[in-house]
């Protein structure tokens, strides 16, 4: 290929078409713009999608049961916020006793509503970052977060009309979400939800469920609950196989979304397939790093949990490390950090490269093929079983 | 304080491959990376048990191992070919007009002949002299053109050249049309336009004679790991040789000073300083938002009237829980069109219509490792142009995108009939979204419109500002080949430069720091 300009002498000039495309480069440029109308249009574009970070004001707060309160955040000039699938999340950073760390939490409002994202957050125990945003934030405080993000969310291409949510305790946010967005844009969709509860005062949105339930065709309700008071009447236990089966009935043609604690969205997954539903009808979302690695099949034999690791973070320095405690954890408490959100080895935002050293990847690492050939982890589901040295 | 002789802004194709080059050859290099992974559109995404590859289709110029070409060399120079493992393609493309056109075409040269003479035996007689005149074209393309400009001998010209004289830079639809009657065999023929897309009425002859024969003669490829792999084998490569790479670490500013670059501003707040900067970002991105300059260099704004913004796509990638022969796949690569006038398809791009072309791409068909076992991975793909996206308000941004995505999928069934029912996964990619992930205006994937005159021999190079380069598709042919080739050669003439470049960074930086 000629790799430069010809020059007016040269014999290339009279290559057919020369002369024609000579001539159209030159109307080109009487009529064309130096795109300088594009400055600033790309970023605009992108920032109202897709804003790498939002500052919002708590501008509501409620109380929804002795555990949980549900956060209302919005723009402090009131514009409208990025639009979001129900059922999408968005990453709350937050500085705790001089850790800058995040947690992601599904926005439990309608996606129709985009004057504010709701946000609702129930205690963990122990726990870190809920403790600081149920006690320490209060009406008026501002918050950064990421943008909505997530793959957990009702996709239209999915044939199925008929939906299934089986939540349990938090897990109930995304489905509100998709509960309120089917009712606000009149979705010709039918919504069976199934939630588990561990306490009978404990039940987030019961009462406006209940009331959504009566009010609307689409929705049906089943409320159950693990750890029953005397006395109590309605459905009590776990979510067993028999029990699906005979809440869900026929599962053809139906979509499951799963959305609770790891043990109950197994547990959940486990019962359908059981009862021959397809991996392609099962939606579950991820959630957070697991909390007892020691005890997963492929954890290193031998190693002991409470054994601790040296990380050194390349040319910057290193610190100790329990060999069950996340990577991005550890950093994090250490000064260190990585840009990151879905916290569960999903979005691979904070994917680091592991120099030397080795870590345990569980199976909530979606890690691409080629990581493991040069070292590359997800350091939110990572963790270090031996000394490492790290690249952020 | 930190100093290079090179810093290079995107780590896409052609920024990967100049950073490489360049830290290979010698000169201290800066990698600067907006994400948090490298590749730009070279890159892969995991959704449950799949990794979805995101841009490469057909790779072109590998060759085999008994017939390497071009892509072996520029790979192995880059200390990646230990690294990868190619994946040879045995098809060229399946084209199908419903109802009409169904050919496959072999990715082999004599066979490729063979299959047009059976399929429309009236053009017997053409379909080798074209075929020739397409091997002709290439060849002297590669390889005697670049001499003439060199001798600018008039008997070279009118012997050596005498192929490329006479077609090269004539539209591919004007060439195709001087050589058969049979609409359905130009269809056929020039089902590769998308893969620049532009129209043939307004693509030289030689950019679709250059795909055909490389792509039949040398067969397409793929690597194992998708172009993922290709990317995370560069930077290896770059590391090893002891190149600095930032991810998420976007620039903000391209330092200027007396007409010389001087540096990066990152919008960490970072300064590098650097004797020559490679922006793998668009030239639209690096000279209106990037560069710390009063004014444009007359030289750039003169280019740029003369530039149109090339096209998007909409982009499905589909992991499906059957394996492809359960939606009767055979071939890799399907193009799949409403119509035999491009214009049509061409016209469409600027709207949300329905699009009346679209290509089906099945990724574990030559390799099972693409995809869980039983199970496919597809992208299902039209191109179009941001600019159609406009008026859609961000509200009504999910919807739109998804009755595109069913349309689509539909479309796709009336070869492929099954897919909907059998989808497991499923992401669907906007002009937008390609904004997004690639920085371009309009989510352009091929850079700027490639019309004959886009080519280099029409276009100054963009040497105003002393020791700033760009390397990527904007000014070149797109896709993979292309903006890899681009990444060598640009790094090639930053090593010159860098060399004779007396200024020590010593100087540099205490020029900048009195300023």
């Amino acid at each position: 290929m000629p790799d430069q300009k010809t020059s007016s002498d040269s014999v290339l000039t009279q290559v057919v078409g020369y002369q024609e495309a000579f001539t159209h480069q030159e109307q080109l440029a009487r009529k064309g713009s130096d795109f300088s109308e594009q400055k600033g249009k790309v970023s605009n574009n992108i920032n109202k999608l897709h804003p790498k970070r939002l500052h919002l004001d708590v501008v509501d707060i409620f109380e929804d049961t002795p555990s949980t309160k549900t956060l209302r955040l919005a723009a402090p000039n009131k514009t409208l916020l990025p639009p979001f699938q129900a059922g999408q999340y968005i990453n709350v950073f937050v500085s705790v006793d001089g850790t800058n760390s995040a947690r992601p939490y599904a926005i439990s409002s309608s996606s129709q509503t985009r004057e504010y994202y709701d946000l609702t957050i129930k205690r963990a125990t122990p726990g870190f970052v809920t403790h600081h945003l149920l006690d320490e934030i209060s009406l008026g405080d501002a918050v950064t977060t990421s943008g909505p993000m997530g793959t957990f969310y009702h996709n239209p291409i999915f044939p199925a009309k008929e939906l299934v949510f089986l939540a349990g305790g938090s897990g109930i946010a995304p489905a509100r979400s998709m509960i309120r967005e089917i009712a606000d844009r009149h979705l010709d969709y039918k919504f069976h939800l199934i939630y588990l509860s561990s306490f009978e005062n404990d039940v987030i949105f019961d009462k406006e469920l209940k009331q959504l339930d009566a009010d609307c065709d689409f929705l049906k309700y089943h409320k159950v609950i693990s750890r029953p008071g005397e006395g109590y009447q309605g459905m009590a236990g776990r979510l067993t196989e028999n029990r699906l089966r005979e809440l869900i009935g026929a599962v053809d043609g139906k979509m499951f979304y799963l959305c609770g604690p790891t043990p109950f969205n197994d547990a959940c997954r486990q019962h359908l397939q059981a009862m021959t539903v397809k991996t392609r009808y099962i939606r579950i979302e991820a959630n957070g790093p697991p909390k007892h690695p020691e005890n997963l099949p492929s954890w290193p034999e031998q190693l002991d949990p409470a054994q601790e690791v040296t990380v050194t973070i390349q040319g910057r320095g290193s610190f100790k490390a329990r060999v069950d405690e996340p990577l991005l954890n550890s950093m994090e408490r250490h000064g260190y950090s990585a840009e990151n959100a879905c916290r569960s080895g999903e979005c691979s935002l904070c994917r680091v490269k592991v120099v030397s050293g080795s870590v345990f990847n569980p199976a909530e690492a979606r890690l691409r093929k080629t990581d493991a050939q040069y070292g590359w982890c997800h350091s939110c589901v990572a963790f270090p079983t031996e000394d490492i040295e790290i690249q952020i | 304080m930190t100093e290079f002789d090179a810093i290079v802004i995107g780590s896409g194709n052609a920024g990967l491959t100049a950073a490489t080059a360049l830290q290979r050859g010698g000169a201290k290099t800066l990698l600067l990376e907006r994400h948090n992974i490298p590749g730009g559109c070279a890159t892969s995404f995991v959704r449950g048990e799949f990794e979805f590859e995101v841009a490469l289709h057909q790779l072109s110029g590998m060759g085999t191992e008994e017939q390497p070409f071009i892509m072996r060399q520029l790979f192995e120079s880059l200390g990646i070919m230990d690294k990868i493992e190619v994946v040879i393609e045995h098809d060229l493309y399946r084209l199908v007009l419903p109802g009409e056109i169904d050919i496959t075409l072999p990715a082999d040269w004599d066979g490729l002949e063979q299959v047009l003479i059976e399929a429309f035996p009236l053009e017997a007689e053409s379909i080798p002299k074209f075929m020739q005149l397409v091997e002709a074209v290439s060849l002297e393309s590669f390889i005697n053109v670049p001499q003439l400009q060199r001798n600018n001998d008039q008997e070279f010209l009118d012997t050596q050249c005498a192929n490329y004289k006479r077609a090269a830079l004539r539209s591919a639809e004007d060439v195709l049309q001087e050589y058969f009657t049979n609409q359905d065999l130009i269809a056929v023929l020039n089902a590769y336009w998308c893969y620049l897309g532009v129209a043939p009425r307004d693509l030289p002859f030689v950019d679709l004679a250059v795909m055909i024969y490389a792509y039949a003669k040398f067969k397409p490829a793929h690597i194992k790991g998708g172009s993922q792999a290709i990317s995370s084998a560069l930077l290896e490569s770059f590391q090893q040789a002891g190149g600095q790479v930032r991810f998420n670490c976007g620039a903000e500013k391209i330092l200027v000073r007396d007409g010389e670059v001087r540096g990066v501003e990152a919008e960490t707040g970072e300064v590098f300083y650097g004797k020559s900067v490679i922006s793998n970002a668009s030239p639209i991105h690096t000279y209106h938002e990037l560069l710390d300059m009063p004014e444009l260099p007359e030289q750039v704004t003169h280019d740029l009237k003369s530039r149109r913004l090339g096209t998007s796509a909409l982009v499905l990638y589909v992991g499906v829980d059957c394996p492809p022969e359960r939606l009767g796949i055979k071939s890799a690569s399907t193009f799949i069109n409403r119509d035999r006038d491009v214009e049509n398809a061409v016209a469409g791009m600027h709207t949300l219509d329905v699009p009346s072309s679209i290509m089906v791409t099945c990724y574990n068909l030559e390799d099972p490792g693409f995809a869980p076992p039983g199970k496919s991975a597809l992208s299902i793909l039209c191109l179009q142009y941001g600019e159609a996206w406009d008026s859609i308000e961000n509200g009504k941004y999910a919807e739109t995108k998804y009755q595109l995505a069913d349309a689509l999928i539909d479309y796709a069934e009336e070869v492929y009939p099954g897919i909907r029912e059998h989808i497991e996964e499923i992401e669907v990619a906007t002009p937008r979204t390609m904004m997004r992930y690639l920085n371009t205006p309009g989510g352009a994937i091929y850079g700027f419109n490639q019309n004959t005159q886009d080519g280099a021999m029409f276009r100054e190079r963009m040497d105003s500002i002393g020791g700033l380069y760009l390397a990527s598709a904007w000014y070149g042919m797109g896709g993979f080949q292309p903006t890899y080739m681009s990444g060598n050669t640009t790094a090639r003439a930053v090593l010159k430069y860098i060399a004779t470049h007396t200024s020590t960074t010593q100087t540099l930086r205490e020029a900048t720091e009195n300023a």
